[in-house]
C-alpha cells in the first residue's frame, strides 16, 4: 500500500496490468512488501486449514444419524427471565468486529505515522481480542458445566461437542496468538521502533509501519474466520 | 479498474470509508442474528445465512484487508485456489449424503 | 515478454542485419534493464561457529543441513526396506521379525521416504540451495524464519525416530494411517506410536510452512533485475509450484492428524464409527472413517506432485545442459508444471476407488486423473525432443537423466492402468500398485536426486565427483531397481496382495516365492550401491578434481557467482543482471556453445540468439 511509483515501470489497470505485472522482472506483486506478501500466502494456507475443519464438520454433521443439537438453544442465554438465543455469540461477534474496525484504523494511522493514535488503537484491538477470548472461555465453561464434552453431550450427536471444541479452540488459539502480538506491537509502536527502524529482537529486520498492516491482515483474517464459524456452526 | 490512480495515495484512505464498512458489518451481523431470532427455516434460512456471510467476508477482505485496492496479480493469486476448496465442499456434500444413505439403508432399513 | 523488454526487438532486427552485413553500431540502450525496485537485502552475517554452521541463516547452509538430515532419515528408510525384503524373500529367516514389526517397518518406511526424505530433500535441500542462486537473490527473504524451518524439521525427525523407542513401538497402520485401525488396540503402536507420528507430522507441516513461505516470496518478490518468471530455470518453476501445492495440501494433513490425535487421546469420534470388538461395543460411534481418507488424500495426491514437480524441473535443466540444447518447448513445460499442479487438487479420490465412497466419484476422478496424464506426457515428449539431435555428453549426470525418463515413463504408464476404476479394482492392494508408485515416485525422483547431486556437487564443494564410481553407482541402481520393481508388476497380476507379512501356503507360492527371493537379493544390492555415493562424496571432498567456475558450461545464474562455492550473500558487491533465459545453448554464431543469462544483448548481437 505504499506509494506506487516504480522507476521505468508503467502500471496498467485490471487484467492487462495483472499480465504485465506477472510477466515483469523482479517482483510479481508490485510494491508489496515481502512481509505482507508472506502474510497473505500464509493466510491462504491457513484458509485451507479452516476450510478443512469446516468441511470435516459438514461431513461429520451430515452423515450422523443421531439428531444434531439445535445450536440456537444450546448457545442461548437466560437473562432477566427471558431465553435469548445465541446472545453470547452475538456479543462476541460484536466485540470481534469492533476490534477489527479499530485495527483497520490503526493501520491507517500507522501509515500516517501517527504514533499515538496508532498505538492506542492497537491497544484497543488487543483489549477487544482479550474480551473475546474471555467470553469464549466463559462459553466453554458454561457448556462443560452443562455436560458437553468432546466425546459426548446431553443434547444429541456426540460429534457436536467434538467439532465445537476443536474448531472454536483452534480459532481461539489464533485469537490468543493475535492478542499477544497486538500487545507486543502496541509496545513497539509507543516505543517508536517503527519510526526509527529499530531491528527486531529475533529476526534483525528493520522495523517499519508496514508491520502493522501485516498484523492487521492477520487480525482481520481471524475476524473473517469467525464470520464463517458464526454462519456455519451457530446459525446452521 | 481505475484504482491504480487511487493507489498512489493509498497509504491513507479517507477515514469515512472505514467507518462506513465498520457500520455495515454491524448491520449485517445484526441481520444474520435476526435470521436465528425469527427462526427462518429451510432454504430461506440457508440462503440468508450464506448471503450475509459472503457479504461480510467480502467487505472485510475488500476494505479492511485492502484487497479492493490491491493489484489484480495479488487478488487472483489469493482467490483462485479457492476453487479447490469449492470442489472439496461440493464432493463432500455428495459424500455425506451417500454415507447417511448407506447408514439408513443398512442400520435402519436393514439392507 | 512484456513491453519493458522491447529493447530486445531492436536487437533482433540488428542481429539479422549483423549476420548479413557488418556487425557494428549496437545501440547501448539495448542492454538497458529496469533499475532495482527493492533496496538490497541486508543480511545477518554469522561470526561464531554456531551462527555460521548450526543456527545459520544462510540459505545455502540450511539447504545442506536439510540435505544431510533428509539423507540420514532416508538411510533409515532404506534399512527398513531391507528388513522388509528380508522377511518377504526369506520368511522366518530373521528370528526377531514378527508381523507387528513388519507393519511398523512398512509404515515408517513409507512415511519417511515420502515426507521426511523426498519432500524435505527436494524442497528443503535443493529449494534452499538453488532458489536464491537461480533467481539472483542474496538469500531467502526471511533468513531467520528459514533457520527455524530447518530446526522444526529437525525436531519433527527426532519425534518420529523417538517412536521407535516408546512402549509399543512406532505405528504400524501403514503410511496412510487409516483410522479406525490406526488407533485401535491390536494395531502396533496404536497408543504412543500414532501419537508421535501425528505430532511429528504437525511439526513438519509447521516447519515446512515457514520454509515454503520463504521459497514462494523469494521467487515472487526477490528476483534480480531482468529475471522474469519466464526466464527462470525450470528447476525453480518445479520447486516453486511444488511449494504452492505443499502450502495448500499440508493443511489437510494437519487437520487430519489433529483430529486423529483427538480421537486417540480424548476419545472423540471424528473418524471412529460404532465398533464391535470381541462382542463388545466400544465407546466410539457415529464418526466417518472415510472422511480421514478424503483429508489424507486431499493432501496425499498433491504430495505425489510435491515430490514429482521438483524432479521434473531439475531433470529439464540437467538434460538441457548436458545435451547442449535449449529445452524443447520451455513455455509448454512451464504451463505443464503449473497445470499439473492445479489439477492435482482434483484427482485425490483415485486412491480410494475401493474405499466405499460415493460410487459416482469414480467417474469424476477417473476423468480428472486421465486428464492430468496429458501435461505429464507433454513433458516426457519435450525431454525426448530436447535430447533429439543434441550434442549429448554421456556422463554420469546424463545417465541418471536417461534412467529417469525410462523409469518415469514406465511408472506413468502403469499409472494410467490404475487411474481407470475398472482396472484399478482388481489391481488394488496388490504388488502392481507397489511397483507403480515405487517406479514413478520412488525410483524416478531418486534418479533425479542422484543426477542433481552429480551435477551440483561441483558448485557446492568446488570439486567433481568421481565419474567411474558414479557410473558404477548408476548402473547398479538402474538395473537393480528394474530387477526389483519389474517382477512386482507380475506379482500384482497374479494377485499377490501388498502389506502381507507372509504368504504361507497360498496358491501363488510356486511362482511368487522364487521371484520374491530374486527381488530381495536385488534390493540388497541396490541399497548397498547407494553407499557408493557416500563413499564418493567423502573421497572427492578432499581429493576430487577441482571444478573451477561453471564447469558444465551452463547458462543459469547459480554457476556465475564470483566465488565457487558461493559465499554468504552469493553475489559479492553487485547483483547480477539477467538478459535472457537459462537455455541459450549452441546458438549459431556464438563463440562458445552457451550464452550465460547475464550476457548483455550487445555482446551477442551478431548471433542468432532468440528473444526470450
Amino acid at each position: 500500500m505504499s506509494d506506487l511509483k516504480i522507476e521505468g515501470y508503467e502500471f496498467k489497470p485490471g487484467f492487462k496490468g495483472m499480465a504485465k505485472d506477472t510477466g515483469s522482472d523482479q517482483t510479481m506483486f508490485k510494491g508489496v512488501h515481502w512481509g505482507k506478501a508472506m502474510m497473505w500466502i500464509f493466510l491462504l494456507s491457513d484458509t485451507f486449514i479452516f476450510s478443512c475443519f469446516l468441511i470435516s464438520y459438514m461431513k461429520g454433521r451430515g452423515s450422523t444419524i443421531i439428531d444434531w443439537p439445535n445450536p440456537s438453544e444450546v448457545f442461548g442465554l437466560h437473562v432477566f427471565g427471558v431465553d435469548v438465543p445465541l446472545l453470547l455469540i452475538a456479543i462476541m461477534t460484536f466485540v470481534l468486529i469492533t476490534s477489527s474496525g479499530t485495527m483497520a484504523l490503526a493501520v491507517k494511522y500507522g501509515y500516517e505515522k501517527n504514533k499515538k493514535m496508532c498505538g492506542w488503537l492497537i491497544l484497543a484491538t488487543a483489549i477487544g481480542g482479550l474480551t473475546f477470548v474471555g467470553m469464549q472461555a466463559f462459553e466453554w465453561g458454561k457448556l462443560i458445566h452443562e455436560g458437553v464434552r468432546p466425546w459426548e453431550n446431553p443434547f444429541g450427536a456426540p460429534q457436536f461437542g467434538s467439532f465445537f471444541f476443536m474448531i472454536t479452540g483452534f480459532h481461539g488459539t489464533h485469537v490468543s496468538i493475535g492478542v499477544i502480538f497486538l500487545f507486543i506491537y502496541a509496545y513497539k509502536t509507543f516505543a517508536g521502533h517503527y519510526d526509527e527502524g529499530k531491528r527486531g529482537w529475533f529476526t534483525t529486520m528493520k522495523g517499519d509501519y508496514v508491520e502493522i498492516e501485516i498484523l492487521g491482515l492477520y487480525w482481520h483474517f481471524v475476524d473473517l474466520v469467525w464470520v464463517f464459524i458464526f454462519a456455519f456452526f451457530y446459525l446452521w | 479498474m481505475d484504482k491504480t490512480k487511487k493507489q498512489e495515495q493509498t497509504s491513507t484512505h479517507k477515514i469515512g470509508i472505514y467507518l462506513w464498512i465498520w457500520g455495515l458489518l454491524f448491520v449485517l451481523s445484526f441481520f444474520s442474528y435476526m435470521v436465528d431470532w425469527y427462526q427462518f427455516q429451510g432454504m430461506l434460512r440457508w440462503s440468508l445465512i450464506l448471503f450475509f456471510m459472503f457479504l461480510k467476508a467480502g467487505l472485510i477482505m475488500a476494505f479492511f484487508m485492502h484487497l479492493y485496492w490491491e493489484r489484480y496479480a495479488l487478488v487472483n493469486v489469493l482467490l483462485w485456489p479457492m476453487t479447490a476448496i469449492a470442489c472439496f465442499i461440493f464432493l463432500m456434500v455428495a459424500e455425506f449424503e451417500y454415507t447417511v444413505f448407506t447408514r439408513f439403508f443398512y442400520f435402519v432399513v436393514g439392507g | 515478454m512484456s513491453e519493458d523488454f522491447n529493447d530486445n526487438k531492436t536487437i533482433q532486427a540488428q542481429s539479422s542485419e549483423a549476420i548479413s552485413g557488418g556487425g557494428s553500431g549496437i545501440a547501448t540502450d539495448a542492454d538497458y534493464v529496469r533499475p532495482a525496485e527493492v533496496a538490497d537485502q541486508d543480511l545477518y552475517h554469522g561470526h561464531s561457529f554456531i551462527t555460521k554452521w548450526i543456527f545459520c541463516q544462510d540459505a545455502k547452509v540450511i539447504g545442506v543441513q536439510y540435505f544431510l538430515l533428509a539423507t540420514f532419515t532416508g538411510i533409515i528408510g532404506l534399512i527398513l526396506s531391507w528388513l522388509m525384503r528380508l522377511q518377504l524373500g526369506f520368511p522366518e529367516l530373521v528370528p526377531f521379525m514378527t508381523a507387528e514389526h513388519y507393519y511398523q517397518f512398512v509404515t515408517m518406511h513409507g512415511m519417511i521416504m515420502v515426507v521426511y526424505f523426498l519432500t524435505a530433500l527436494f524442497l528443503g535441500g535443493f529449494g534452499n540451495y538453488l532458489i536464491p542462486l537461480m533467481v539472483g537473490a542474496r538469500d531467502m527473504v526471511f533468513p531467520y524464519l528459514n533457520m527455524v524451518s530447518f530446526w522444526s524439521f529437525f525436531v519433527a525427525v527426532g519425534v518420529l525416530l523417538a517412536s521407535f523407542f516408546v512402549p509399543g513401538g512406532p505405528t504400524g497402520s501403514g503410511w496412510t494411517l487409516y483410522p479406525p485401525q490406526a488407533i485401535l488396540e491390536g494395531t502396533p503402536g496404536s497408543g504412543w506410536g500414532i501419537m508421535l507420528m501425528c505430532i511429528s507430522l504437525i511439526l513438519f507441516v509447521a516447519g515446512f510452512t515457514m520454509g515454503g513461505l520463504n521459497y514462494l516470496i523469494t521467487v515472487l518478490q526477490a528476483r534480480t533485475r531482468g529475471m522474469t518468471l519466464m526466464r527462470m530455470p525450470l528447476t525453480v518453476w518445479g520447486i516453486f509450484t511444488a511449494t504452492v501445492l505443499a502450502m495448500l495440501a499440508f493443511p489437510a494433513l494437519l487437520v487430519g492428524a489433529l483430529m486423529m490425535s483427538l480421537d486417540n487421546v480424548l476419545g472423540t469420534s471424528f473418524f471412529m464409527p460404532t465398533i464391535l470388538k470381541a462382542g463388545e461395543v466400544l465407546e466410539y460411534g457415529g464418526g466417518s472413517p472415510i472422511l480421514f481418507q478424503h483429508l489424507f488424500w486431499f493432501f496425499g495426491h498433491p504430495e505425489v506432485y510435491i515430490v514429482a514437480l521438483p524432479a521434473f524441473g531439475i531433470i529439464s535443466d540437467l538434460i538441457s545442459v548436458h545435451a547442449r540444447k535449449n529445452i524443447f518447448g520451455y513455455r509448454m513445460m512451464v504451463w505443464a508444471i503449473v497445470g499439473i499442479g492445479a489439477l492435482s487438487f482434483f484427482v485425490w479420490a483415485h486412491h480410494m476407488y475401493v474405499s466405499g465412497m460415493n460410487p459416482w466419484f469414480g467417474f469424476f476422478f477417473a476423468t480428472t486423473t486421465l486428464i492430468i496424464a496429458v501435461p505429464t506426457a507433454m513433458k516426457v515428449y519435450n525431454w525426448i525432443l530436447t535430447l533429439w539431435r543434441g550434442n549429448i555428453r554421456l556422463n554420469t549426470v546424463m545417465l541418471w537423466c536417461l534412467g529417469f525418463i525410462v523409469t518415469f515413463v514406465n511408472g506413468g504408464i502403469t499409472g494410467i492402468f490404475l487411474g481407470n476404476v475398472s482396472v484399478d479394482v482388481p489391481l488394488s492392494d496388490t504388488y502392481f500398485v507397489i511397483a507403480h508408485f515405487h517406479m514413478v515416485m520412488g525410483i524416478a525422483p531418486l534418479m533425479v536426486i542422484m543426477g542433481a547431486v552429480y551435477h551440483w556437487f561441483p558448485l557446492v564443494a568446488g570439486r567433481f565427483l568421481d565419474e567411474k564410481l558414479g557410473k558404477w553407482h548408476f548402473w547398479l541402481t538402474f538395473l537393480g531397481a528394474y530387477s526389483i520393481y519389474f517382477p512386482m508388476h507380475y506379482l500384482g497380476f497374479i494377485g499377490v496382495p501388498r502389506r502381507y507379512f507372509e504368504m504361507y501356503d497360498s496358491p501363488y507360492v510356486t511362482s511368487a516365492v522364487g521371484m520374491n527371493e530374486f527381488i530381495s537379493l536385488a534390493a540388497f544390492i541396490v541399497g548397498a550401491a547407494q553407499f557408493i555415493l557416500i563413499y564418493n562424496i567423502i573421497k572427492t571432498l578432499k581429493t576430487g578434481k577441482p571444478a573451477g567456475h561453471n564447469p558444465w558450461q551452463a547458462c543459469s545464474l547459480e554457476w556465475l557467482t564470483p566465488t565457487v562455492p558461493p559465499e554468504h550473500g552469493n553475489w559479492g558487491d553487485r547483483l547480477p543482471t539477467v538478459h535472457r533465459w537459462a537455455y541459450d545453448f549452441s546458438v549459431p554464431g556464438a563463440k562458445e556453445d552457451f550464452i550465460t543469462q547475464t550476457t548483455p544483448p550487445s555482446e551477442v548481437a551478431h548471433t542468432k540468439v532468440e528473444k526470450t
